[in-house]
């Protein structure tokens, strides 16, 4: 094969991957980042290097599972594992990524509400583009505006660059790994890796891959969209660090949210750097937003058996639609209506979050080594030790993290 | 082994069997399944005890139902069970999966297996799969009935009937469906009727309960007579009306001849006046004379009408009206006189009288008639409706062709379209 044949194969294949792993850094995802570096300052890079070793060696699996399989992960799970199992995952996913779109919502407004414009007026607007963009588009078209907000995150590398940090210590703690027991450094640590690796990103990869219809034989460029994705990830990942790290951790200024950040950001970096920050918020907010309540709809059709795909209309899969309708709606009237539960939401969310992951990795990890499904493609037996000790390693500070939400300080 | 009655599969999974001693010998863990006339049937039970399998054949069975389930055999005479990839097995290889249809489409996934007692053998008969499955499944069926009692709804049953699934074969990854794109509510009323008369009684009636009232009132008319007086009886008097006001008057009496006297009387009064005196009416003639199968719904006008006036009447008149392809003419005293076609009426000049292109030389047959005669006649000189007249010229209704088509029909036809 040509150079320019391989190119064109990888851009037809590129998607599922690079969505999914930089829907990661969404609006809670980016507020662990501001926090751990106005915190911390650059102390905690390290973490990102086994983060991002960690999310490929799961999303390889799962992609793998959907080129192969050519189903999504909860219609694998319902059909290996029953109602049972099934239902009580569903259940918890729902109210968790209700929970996580919630999130999302409310950090689109925050970003709104900094840059001067009111909630009231800009959730409600969101919203409605969102739904419209999924609901009236196609699956290509979806997938376009998603890889273009996806471009929008270079946001977070521009800003770190702004904000010129030293490049000597920012690499030195990157490379080499510094513990302190200290319980708000080991918790911080823990968050890094457990707002990187979600269930319902698992879920929504294996299924935007079997809606591509992506074949065995273009596995490879799969896998390739995949590792450069989750790179992607925590690139972005590591330039919100260094800007907080440079910008806030120097000046002792503590922050609890992005937003905060942002705000935080404005007399120190600059008009500029506050206000790409906080674009980049709104952006990444509003692709969160997308993508989780979508993902949620896949995954409940999937294992009811419904018909679920963007390229559906409302009258091919209501069930579908529905679902994405219904959560983006009730998640708007959450963040509007004054006196909302928020806080309670989103500890529920992620306790609900960190309780299920161990099972839909375990699960995932039975599914791709399942012979009748897989064939060859099943793990190679080293393969499997690493993925088991990755996925056990993810579920004891999942575990942890828990732990400390439930119970902090 | 004798086997009466119905039962999912997801009421005898992990349930325990007994030896003859009464000694637990080992749960149910799966059911082989075979090729069957008319229907699939279960040929052995895989029971599992201290995490072995056994296979235990459907004729080692003394007694099968969703309460007691035992063996003629002890474990020691039992042969182990290997998986097998040929077997097709209901746990394995049916449920859960994804039912899809011709095009492929997802259309709704197995929640369960009904099955039910054929001729001593336990037949597939239809799949779940709706909400009451899943719950079944989940062991909360009552706590759902309950639940949505509360707000006065049912839980629909919703079973697909297994003739409307492709053949099963072993290694199935999803189970398409024969019929093309359409969930059940979507159907062709004579094909939810096969699915019904396929169904219990009772499930039957919750089929019928979930559909709205013309698609319900079309399903019902292609239903067997029995099976149409069991299910209007098992509904409330109200709804059974609304039904019956739906029907054409001629199968409204037939069904309503069907029933116990009171209840008939009883949903005659809830119905629009109008409708019940057409039904009653139809209620006086015998069931297999002409009288009985005729509907006093057609159109009729007087001969010195104009095509133009005439027109105008048929577009507000024919909405309501079964067969609208023969117009009859009725003098003064309401005797038939002649007939003319629509096709005629359609071509003739506006101002044209209807005496003047009406067919006189009628052929017609009196209320007493049998219906072997009425059939004939209808075949012989291909009628679409026959009127019905009394020796004194007097009209009282028409027979529409496919009133008489199911008698016109070779047997083996029939009983294909109305299988059971």
């Amino acid at each position: 094969m040509t150079r320019w044949k391989k190119l064109l194969l990888f851009l037809s294949v590129m998607g599922p991957g690079i969505i999914t792993a930089n829907i990661d850094n969404d609006a809670s995802g980016i507020t662990t980042y501001s926090v751990a570096g106005a915190r911390f300052g650059y102390e905690l890079l390290w973490t990102l290097i086994p983060t991002t070793v960690a999310l490929v060696v799961v999303q390889e699996m799962i992609a793998r599972m959907g080129v192969v399989t050519g189903k999504g992960l909860s219609d694998l799970i319902r059909e290996n594992y029953g109602v049972k199992t099934t239902f009580f995952m569903m259940l918890g996913l729902l109210v968790a990524n209700f929970g996580n779109t919630v999130a999302n919502l409310a950090g689109w407004a925050a970003s709104m509400e900094i840059l001067g414009l009111s909630k009231y007026v800009m959730v409600p607007i969101g919203a409605l583009c969102i739904w419209i963009l999924v609901t009236k588009g196609s699956y290509r078209f979806v997938e376009k505006i998603l890889l273009v907000a996806c471009l929008l995150y270079i946001g977070y590398v521009i800003s770190g660059i702004m904000a010129k940090p030293d490049w000597v210590p920012v690499l030195k703690s990157t490379f080499i790994p510094k513990v302190r027991w200290d319980s708000e450094y080991m918790m911080l640590s823990i968050a890094i890796i457990g707002t990187t690796i979600t269930p319902w990103m698992q879920f929504y990869l294996q299924s935007s891959i079997a809606e591509k219809g992506i074949k065995k034989e273009q596995y490879r460029a799969s896998r390739l969209d995949v590792i450069i994705g989750c790179s992607i990830t925590d690139i972005i990942s590591f330039f919100i660090i260094v800007t907080c790290g440079a910008m806030l951790f120097p000046h002792g200024l503590r922050v609890n949210e992005a937003s905060e950040a942002a705000l935080a950001l404005k007399p120190l970096a600059g008009e500029y750097a506050y206000l790409i920050f906080s674009l980049s918020l709104a952006n990444a907010s509003l692709l969160g937003a997308i993508i989780v309540p979508l993902a949620t709809a896949y995954y409940i059709c999937e294992a009811m058996g419904w018909e679920a795909g963007v390229n559906k209309t409302f009258k091919e899969a209501p069930q579908f639609m529905w679902i994405y309708t219904m959560t983006i709606a009730l998640s708007s009237v959450v963040i509007l209506v004054p006196g909302a539960p928020l806080v309670f939401l989103m500890v529920l969310s992620a306790v609900i979050n960190g309780l299920l992951l161990p099972f839909v990795l375990v699960y995932a990890l039975l599914l791709v080594n399942n012979r009748k499904l897989m064939g060859e493609y099943v793990n190679a037996k080293a393969y499997n030790y690493i993925s088991w000790g990755t996925v056990s390693s993810i579920v004891v500070l999942t575990g942890l993290l828990i732990v400390t939400t439930l119970w902090p300080g | 082994m004798p086997f009466f009655g119905e039962v999912f599969s997801s009421e005898i999974i992990k349930k325990p069997v007994l030896d003859p001693k009464g000694e637990d010998l080992g749960r149910v863990k799966d059911m082989v399944v075979i090729k069957g006339d008319p229907l699939p049937r279960v040929a052995a039970l895989i029971i599992e005890k201290k995490k072995k399998s056994f296979y235990l054949p459907w004729t080692e069975l003394n007694i099968f139902n969703k309460k007691i389930m035992a063996s003629r055999a002890y474990i020691e005479n039992l042969e182990q069970y290997e998986p097998k990839e040929d077997d097709l097995l209901i746990v394995r290889d049916i449920l859960d999966k994804q039912i899809v249809d011709a095009n492929g489409a997802k259309v709704v996934r197995v929640n369960d297996v009904k099955l039910e007692g054929y001729n001593g053998n336990a037949v597939l008969i239809a799949v779940d799969v709706g909400m009451r499955g899943i719950l079944r499944r989940l062991g909360v069926e009552r706590g759902g009935e309950d639940f949505l009692k509360l707000f006065k709804k049912t839980l629909p049953f919703s079973l697909i009937s297994w003739d409307y699934l492709q053949p099963l074969e072993p290694k199935l990854t999803s189970i398409s469906l024969t019929v093309p794109r359409q969930m059940l509510s979507e159907l062709h009323p004579a094909d939810i009727a096969d699915i019904i008369s396929s169904v219990s009684q009772k499930d039957g009636t919750s089929i019928f309960n979930n559909l709205d009232i013309e698609t319900a009132a079309e399903a019902l008319s292609e239903l067997k007579p029995e099976m149409q007086a069991d299910i209007i009886s098992s509904m409330t008097t109200e709804k059974a009306a609304d039904i019956i006001e739906e029907m054409p008057p001629d199968e409204a009496a037939d069904i309503l001849s069907d029933l116990p006297t009171d209840k008939a009387k009883e949903i005659l009064e809830s119905i629009e006046k109008e409708d019940a005196e057409d039904i009653q009416e139809l209620l006086g003639h015998e069931e297999d004379t002409a009288g009985g199968l005729m509907t006093n719904e057609y159109i009729a006008y007087s001969p010195d009408m104009t095509v133009q006036e005439a027109l105008e009447r048929f577009k507000a008149e024919a909405k309501e009206v079964e067969t609208v392809y023969y117009i009859y003419v009725l003098d003064k005293e309401e005797k038939l006189v002649g007939v003319i076609s629509l096709r005629e009426v359609l071509l003739a000049e506006k101002d044209c009288i209807l005496a003047d292109m009406m067919e006189t030389s009628l052929k017609t047959v009196a209320p007493g008639e049998d219906e072997m005669i009425v059939a004939e006649l209808i075949s012989k000189y291909n009628l679409l409706a026959l009127p019905v007249v009394d020796e004194e010229g007097y009209m009282h209704g028409v027979i529409t062709v496919d009133d008489v088509v199911d008698m016109l029909l070779p047997p083996t036809a029939k009983r294909k379209r109305r299988k059971v």
